[in-house]
């Protein structure tokens, strides 16, 4: 069955094989789950909030983003990595805990929801969260020590479930995935610097290019 | 494939079908001796292994575990597999031997553990398992000119190439690692044909052509041609013992039934964690109190940079270029050493170490991602010492089956946090001299070793430097839990070399 024209044109390749192309179509449909899981609506938006001053995305994915906040639900709700910080609980419920951890703060400090604060004033929790100084003793939130830890696992879930897209993996000329199809196992012929195989997509997101201008 | 019936009382069980499972299974079934390898993961088709690494995570242990101490360890991927062939199914195959004077640290500097025998009494089985499974190298290896390897060393990428270039800056010796993949097809005994590498860069996420020398195309086929059955599957969670304190046999879980297995030895090949978890579940062989302490990482600090190049790190073998002059450096103010490799890698686990990492968000981490096909690695392995800080214990949490989930605690000591200083300063020092940019350091900890160390002394170790419980004389344990320190070498050979010996110990005893 031919892929949608504005699927990335790597889908296609023979060099993708059967399993990994299904994978990846599957996951551009993600999107279309719009409401949340496993966090709870209040919860939830404070990620949606958190998210693209974490990791804008116009510059690479220009005006239709990914909804990174459903595919962290999502991710959520199925198998996990196999393991956790011992000092927090499980993943969905720090998850939970923190996101409204954020909101209380947000209240406390600025006297508004955590989704109504502004680029910096977010920008600035996401450097208080990293040196460990923002979180709350109390009952069923997280402490400023927990807050610290599950934000790496912000971090890398947001980081994982953006680079698992087929359209940011085209937008930055990741040939990963077209390591060798079915029926021929093709693999690499060259792992040489500067030489791109005429299946590789090419970088279209200006920064993602290599920066000597002697190389096309 | 030959089966043996739920009644059977099999001469040696064998819960593990790694490293430390396999080699072991093959011997004993090659010497008549009826076995059963019970995997507690799937039996995977290679063909379907896939490069996307959220999916790919099926064949790594995904039980979860707690982290837990100053350096908390990230599991999942790099440390524990599942399925028939074990944690190999996933790992990177750079297969290094270990270094001498890491089997005598302590009479060499007065820290740390000796080994309770020499790495020349383990060398002869280090050259079976190379010369079986199949092994690239060059032709000369500069820390060991007697060395030879089967195969000629896969191509190199452009992070082996710059790292040439670095060490050539700095004045230390490079050249190209051991690497556990064939890079001419062979046909396998018992399992068929192998392609040679086809430089894919997924090692991590499984081999699909069966370049990659691991045990689902190496020892278990010798094992099952000898009449061993592989039984996968089956999560082992009691080990049964009679009145006098031996082992009768085990029971595991299958699609949801629990099934009793008996056999006159058990062999435990489960890794660091699940072995030592398995023990102190059932209450077992720890008269020492020695089960699950000692817990072991590899120091794998990385740096990572850009360079003005099209480099793609996830073309070809991912950890080519090695040099092991950091093995004792004369600068040094900690015990032991480290080898350094370079590295490739595929983008989201790249991605998720910077995530980890660093603090960068924003325009600035989007950009950093931008990097990826500019992107070339440095990384670290450095010998780790027993300390009574570092353990394995059982959670007051449960799984699915209703075994306690594993806590483990890591912390480094002195000596770890000075060989991450002197390994963090060469590393930038090297990246710098060849013009990397956007330099990122990554404190990182690999691998997983101890939590049943093996010694001379009954008091202070679990098993005999043959892998016997000093407790009960039909369990014997064959893995990386047996190791009294880490020695800087990747643990997969020295896993399966002590697995040929302690084969051999259990047909002589």
């Amino acid at each position: 069955m031919p892929l949608p024209s504005d699927y990335p044109e790597f889908l296609a390749s023979d060099h993708l094989s059967g399993r990994t192309r299904d994978i990846l179509v599957t996951r551009l449909e993600d999107d279309r789950l719009q409401a949340p899981r496993v966090l709870s609506p209040k919860a939830f938006a404070v990620l949606e909030a958190i998210l693209p001053v974490l990791l804008p995305q116009e510059d690479i994915l220009g005006n239709s983003p990914l909804n990174l906040a459903v595919r962290i639900d999502t991710a959520l709700a199925g198998p996990r990595d196999g393991w956790r910080f011992a000092e927090l609980p499980p993943d969905v419920t720090a998850w939970e805990q923190a996101l409204l951890t954020l909101d209380d703060l947000a209240q406390a400090q600025h006297s508004m929801p955590f989704p109504a604060l502004n680029a910096s004033e977010i920008g600035q929790t996401l450097d208080e969260l990293a040196e460990g100084r923002h979180g709350i003793n109390a009952a069923n939130r997280l402490t400023p020590e927990q807050m610290q830890k599950w934000s790496f696992d912000l971090r890398a879930d947001a980081i994982e479930c953006f680079l698992a897209d087929a359209r940011v993996q085209d937008a930055l000329g990741i040939s990963a995935n077209l390591n060798g199809g079915d029926g021929v196992f093709q693999g690499f012929q060259t792992v040489d610097a500067n030489e791109r195989e005429s299946f590789e997509p090419s970088p279209k997101f200006p920064s993602a290019k290599p920066r000597d201008k002697t190389f096309p | 494939m030959k089966t043996y019936a739920e009644t059977e009382i099999l001469d040696v069980i064998v819960i593990g079908s790694g490293a430390g499972g396999a080699p072991l299974a093959a011997r004993l079934a090659q010497a008549g001796k009826s076995v059963l390898v019970l995997e507690a993961g799937p039996s995977f088709s290679p063909s379907r292994y896939t490069s996307d690494e959220i999916e790919a995570r099926e064949i790594y242990w995904l039980h979860e575990r707690l982290s837990g101490g100053r350096n908390p360890q990230p599991f999942g991927g790099n440390n524990s597999g599942t399925g028939v062939g074990g944690s190999l199914l996933h790992y990177g195959a750079f297969l290094p031997r270990p270094h001498a004077g890491d089997f005598r640290l302590h009479t060499e500097t007065g820290r740390s553990v000796d080994w309770p025998f020499s790495y020349e009494e383990l060398l002869p089985y280090i050259e079976e398992v190379e010369a079986f499974i199949g092994v690239s190298g060059p032709s000369n290896y500069p820390w060991d000119p007697t060395r030879r390897y089967a195969y000629a060393p896969p191509p190199a990428n452009p992070a082996a190439m710059k790292m040439r270039e670095a060490c050539d800056a700095v004045g230390i010796r490079h050249a190209d690692g051991p690497t556990a993949l064939i890079t001419r097809d062979f046909n396998q005994p018992h399992f068929g044909t192998r392609k040679a590498c086809a430089n894919c860069g997924a090692c991590h996420q499984g081999c699909r052509n069966g370049a990659k020398s691991g045990a689902d195309n190496t020892w278990l086929p010798l094992a099952v041609a000898h009449g061993a059955e592989i039984r996968s599957g089956c999560h082992v969670h009691t080990i049964e013992t009679n009145q006098a304190g031996r082992v009768t046999g085990v029971v595991y879980t299958r699609n949801g039934e629990n099934v009793r297995q008996r056999c006159e030895r058990l062999v435990l090949s489960a890794g660091a964690v699940e072995t030592a978890r398995l023990l102190l579940h059932n209450e077992l062989a720890n008269s020492s109190g020695q089960v699950g302490e000692n817990y072991m990482t590899h120091i794998s600090t990385q740096i990572w940079g850009e360079i003005d190049e099209e480099v793609r790190p996830n073309r070809g073998y991912p950890s080519l270029t090695i040099t092991e002059d950091m093995m004792r450096p004369k600068d040094a103010d900690f015990a032991g050493g480290y080898l350094i490799q370079s590295l490739g890698m595929m983008p989201i686990t790249w991605a998720s170490n910077i995530a980890r990492g660093s603090k960068r968000r924003g325009a600035d981490l989007v950009r950093t991602l931008a990097g990826y096909n500019r992107s070339i690695g440095m990384g670290i392995h450095g010998d780790c010492m027993p300390s009574p800080e570092n353990r394995v214990v059982l959670s007051d949490e449960k799984d699915a089956l209703g075994l306690p989930k594993p806590l483990i605690t890591h912390s480094y000591g002195p000596n770890e946090l000075a060989m991450h200083a002197h390994a963090s300063r060469l590393l930038t020092r090297m990246w710098e001299a060849i013009g990397a940019k956007d330099l990122r350091l990554l404190d990182r900890a690999a691998h997983m070793m101890g939590t049943a160390r093996m010694g001379t002394e009954s008091g202070s170790a679990v098993v005999t430097p043959y892998g016997q419980s000093f407790d009960i004389d039909n369990l014997w344990i064959s893995d990386h839990s047996t190791f009294p320190s880490a020695t800087a070498a990747n643990p997969a050979l020295t896993i399966m070399a002590l697995s040929l010996r302690t084969a051999d110990a259990m047909l002589k005893n």
